[in-house]
């Protein structure tokens, strides 16, 4: 539980008193949560408690993360707060707040830095930070990058893999930080978007996100989040010069290049053609906003809300299909749409050789069986909960479009909807239900469902 | 690649298309309404095309079928005969363009029931009744006309079948293919007959009662006037609700109840939750549209046509409500995805394949607590093996990717994200026209569409009509191969 001390630590950045009395609380309680439970080591070694341990530390975060929004007297309603705190720590960046220069500067940066954590995964934080912590650590792990299996690891010790992959978000941090610096942008800007891009997640210190800076500093923005949504296990082999165990996750990878790429010229087209803008920016605009929701970031370069449906359609697309697993990035995660397209070849072609043998393969290695049914009901669990998301929109009287693009913006981790909410717009004006759906969706989305939702399973406790 | 046997096949076809056009020919010819002329020569077209490919370019077919080729030729038998069907709107002048009139003939052989021709009750009879006809014969499926009809074309046709209309061999009438194919069809012609006769009796017209009937029962949906079904008794419609019902369950389960099995009905799984979907749905739409409007009979009749109609994938529409909560159009969303049962002639998901995947799903749940539970899922008490299942979850996967494909098509016509899910979902479960989409704000006019998207919808409805599969295996490089060995 120690974890809860580590946004308070950063509380110390902001001068107003409510963050101060927020830290105070936080710290507080994680110290009391601490000496509580002392020395009950064996209490998480079962599996369903380690699921219902992931939902609960991330609650109580959430919880914990919305006092200093509540405190400064950002908001007055719980229902902002906990939003906002929960758009920060799963990285989505979708935001309540239409104008986001009036918000005080401690909280901005609260912000940022929720999503910096929120978005390397604070299970991976607890891990290393904690490891006193008796939880069964690998259920717990995959609970957090589910479906990573392995794609995730550098070391074979936990603790190691956790720790390379910290140095290089550390790393990546700080380069992007001096990067966006030396480039023009003032220290606190640099800073605050660095945080959020890194992590995917897309809260800007500006209520037009990054359409004001410069288009270098837009593009650096965009390799940060090119990077942000890249597999950390092949940034450390291509860091260390490990380049022989490259292979491993190159089709993964070729393929998230290539998706980034074709979307990149497609959506350059259109805007160049049907909306008429200049060469130069369209390439931009299209650089940017592809890898901003192909890597579930949402941050924009441009007011989007104004551009062709098509392209909006595109990019909702994008964000479903995520970044690589193993990022920070959300969506469903490209391995799983690899195996899926190659699965459906394999179903067909097996039909013709019903006696072959002809596995579904990845960096030409075949995948197991059982990992090919962990994507499928993965993704099938992933569409019934946008669908039961999007007709929970409906009935609160959330407008169609607006409803499809809350429901994909915040399950994938996106951000920014369609509509209202969409391009730099917020979600203030969501009925109060539809915002507390919102929430959920992001949680889910963040923990790929299948972790919160086991815990409504019928019978879970006694199964 | 067998190409004669395709010809064969599906010169035999259009011979039955041309034959069974002289029906559409005989009403506008007593109606006279001026379209005989264009139906007989789209009919004396077909025939010839039809009688040439039999006799000449199929002549010495090896009736023999391999995996490949059943693909193959369900997906090109299901785009040619759509294409040849569209030769009467084009010849009548209904439509102006080819495009409109392969529209037209799609969403007929398809069962889907969306429509280019504006207003409805200006169309010539004959060509109302050619339109219903399209629907009848694909709505239990072309290959199982050709399977009844040609003489030995025993292996393989099984294969066929399956191909086209998945599910509807699970349960065999009979141990001979060809003679449960018979009954099928047999069972599906009584309930025609019944409904038309019904209808007729209760003093409707000849054309309304005929199109209403063929169309009912295949699921189709497409109606004889712009209002829909408002012109109705309430008799006519009481009996066009209980088919509509009936329809979206499995042919064999049917031909059961007429031999008196009827608790067969209750021990199939599939029917039940049909049933038990069907009763929520009803209960939960009435409910709403108390709340909303206050209690009557009215409402309560509305409900229960309108779930069976988007249940079954008909997609009938009859006057509104003024007041339509929201909640009705979010239950039946999701009937639209759900669609009906497996071996039925209605679309959408089919009620087995989610009972199967739901089971799936659920097991998966345990065995994240209990990783070496051995968990099996099972349907009617009978083991579904792992392999179904997977093929079962890919079929989903390309479903939603070609609804979503589909949209994103779409939406180059300069449509709205929310108009252009509608179309996709209201064409790819085959519904064609519901209130339901009206009420989310989508507008479902066909006829401004431009070419391509209008292509589009026109694959969308196909993927929903036959197994996803065949059409996928058109771009599978191994299916383009020869002979593969065995």
């Amino acid at each position: 539980m120690l974890v809860c001390l580590v946004p308070a630590i950063f509380y110390g950045d902001g001068t107003a008193l409510g963050i101060t009395l927020a830290a105070a609380l936080t710290m507080s309680a994680g110290i009391a949560m601490r000496f509580v439970l002392r020395g009950r080591r064996l209490l998480y070694s079962d599996r369903r408690l380690s699921y219902a341990a992931v939902a609960l530390v991330w609650l109580l975060l959430v919880v914990f993360g919305s006092l200093p929004f509540l405190f400064t007297g950002a908001t007055h309603s719980m229902t902002d707060a906990f939003f906002e705190s929960m758009s920060g720590l799963t990285s989505t960046g979708a935001t309540v707040f239409s104008d986001v220069e009036t918000l005080p500067p401690s909280i901005l940066f609260w912000r940022s830095i929720s999503q910096w954590i929120g978005g390397f995964g604070i299970i991976l934080l607890v891990l290393a930070i904690v490891p006193t912590l008796h939880i069964n650590r690998h259920s717990l792990y995959t609970a957090e990058v589910s479906g990573a299996d392995n794609t995730g690891k550098t070391s074979t010790s936990m603790r190691g893999t956790v720790r390379h992959t910290l140095v290089i978000y550390l790393l990546l941090t700080l380069f992007f930080v001096i990067a966006l610096h030396l480039s023009g942008m003032t220290i606190w800007e640099s800073v605050n978007l660095t945080f959020t891009n890194i992590s995917t997640g897309g809260f800007s210190i500006y209520s037009d996100s990054i359409a004001r800076f410069t288009p270098l500093q837009q593009y650096l923005l965009a390799a940060s989040m090119f990077l942000g949504g890249v597999n950390f296990a092949l940034l450390y082999s291509l860091f260390t010069f490990r380049w022989s165990r490259l292979k491993n996750k190159l089709d993964q990878f070729g393929f998230y290049v290539a998706l980034a790429a074709i979307s990149v010229v497609g959506i350059a087209v259109v805007l160049y053609t049907h909306d008429g803008i200049g060469l130069d920016e369209a390439v931009r605009c299209a650089t940017v906003q592809t890898l901003s929701s192909l890597t579930t970031t949402g941050s924009l370069s441009a007011d989007t809300t104004q551009w062709w449906t098509p392209v909006l359609l595109l990019m909702l697309l994008l964000s479903f299909c995520g970044g690589m697993a193993g990022s920070t990035s959300g969506g469903i995660k490209i391995m799983r749409v690899l195996i899926l397209f190659r699965n459906v070849g394999n179903t067909l072609v097996n039909r013709l050789h019903p006696h072959a043998y002809n596995p579904v393969k990845l960096n030409g290695k075949p995948v197991p069986d059982d990992m090919i049914v962990n994507v499928m009901v993965i993704f099938f669990v992933f569409c019934a909960t946008m669908l039961s998301g999007l007709l929970a929109f409906l009935v609160c009287g959330v407008s169609s479009t607006e409803a499809l693009g809350a429901v994909v913006g915040c399950l994938t981790g996106y951000g920014p909807g369609l509509g209202s909410c969409g391009g730099f717009g917020s979600y203030a004006l969501f009925p109060m239900v539809a915002k507390w759906i919102c929430s959920v969706l992001m949680l889910l989305g963040r923990l790929e469902c299948m972790t919160i939702l086991i815990l409504f399973l019928p019978g879970f406790w006694k199964i | 690649m067998n190409v004669r046997l395709l010809f064969r096949i599906l010169g035999m076809l259009y011979v039955i298309m041309a034959l069974s056009m002289a029906l559409p020919v005989a009403v506008s010819l007593f109606y006279g309404d001026g379209s005989q002329f264009g139906l007989s020569l789209a009919a004396l077209s077909i025939l010839a095309a039809g009688l040439f490919m039999r006799n000449f370019m199929g002549v010495g077919a090896t009736k023999q079928l391999d995996e490949r080729e059943s693909y193959w030729f369900t997906a090109v038998i299901w785009i040619a005969v759509p294409l040849a069907g569209a030769l009467p709107y084009l010849f009548t002048g209904a439509v102006r363009t080819f495009t409109d009139a392969a529209f037209e003939s799609f969403s007929g052989f398809t069962t889907t029931g969306s429509s280019v021709l504006p207003m409805l009750d200006h169309v010539p009879e004959g060509l109302l009744v050619w339109r219903a006809i399209s629907q009848w014969i694909g709505g239990v499926g072309l290959i199982l006309f050709v399977v009844a009809l040609l003489r030995r074309l025993n292996e393989g046709s099984a294969r066929l079948v399956e191909a086209e209309f998945s599910g509807a061999l699970q349960r065999r009438l009979h141990p001979r293919m060809k003679r449960s194919v018979l009954l099928m069809w047999a069972v599906y012609s009584g309930m025609t007959l019944t409904l038309f006769l019904l209808l007729l009796a209760d003093g409707n017209g000849f054309v309304d009662s005929l199109c209403t009937a063929l169309c009912t029962v295949s699921t189709g949906g497409f109606m004889t006037h712009s209002a829909g079904l408002a012109g109705f008794s309430a008799f006519s419609m009481s009996c066009i609700t209980v088919f509509m019902f009936l329809s979206g369950i499995n042919l064999a389960l049917l031909y059961g109840l007429l031999k008196g099995r009827w608790r067969a009905l209750w021990r199939d799984e599939e029917a039940r939750r049909y049933m038990s979907i069907f009763i929520v749905s009803v209960v939960a739409c009435s409910v709403a549209f108390c709340i909303a409007d206050g209690l009557s009979v009215r409402m309560l009749a509305f409900s229960v046509f309108h779930v069976a109609s988007t249940m079954s994938t008909c997609g009938f529409y009859t006057e509104a409500p003024t007041v339509w909560p929201t909640t009705v159009s979010v239950i039946t969303f999701l009937l639209v995805f759900i669609g009906a049962s497996a071996g039925s002639t209605g679309g959408g998901l089919k009620i087995k394949r989610l009972l199967i995947t739901g089971r799936y799903v659920r097991n998966y749940f345990v065995r994240m607590i209990h990783p070496h539970a051995v968990l099996d899922v099972k349907v009617d008490g009978i083991v579904v093996e792992e392999q179904y299942v997977g093929r079962i979850f890919s079929f989903v996967f390309l479903y939603l990717l070609f609804a979503v494909v589909g949209a994103l098509v779409l939406t180059f016509s300069g449509m709205d994200m929310s108009n252009a899910f509608c179309m996709s979902a209201a064409n790819i479960s085959n519904l064609g026209p519901s209130p339901v989409f009206n009420n989310l704000g989508a507008s479902l006019d066909y006829i401004v569409l431009p070419g391509f998207a209008k292509w589009a919808l026109m694959v969308l409805m196909l993927a929903g009509r036959i197994e996803i599969f065949a059409l996928v295996s058109l771009t599978i490089p191994a299916y383009w191969r020869g002979r593969c060995c065995h």
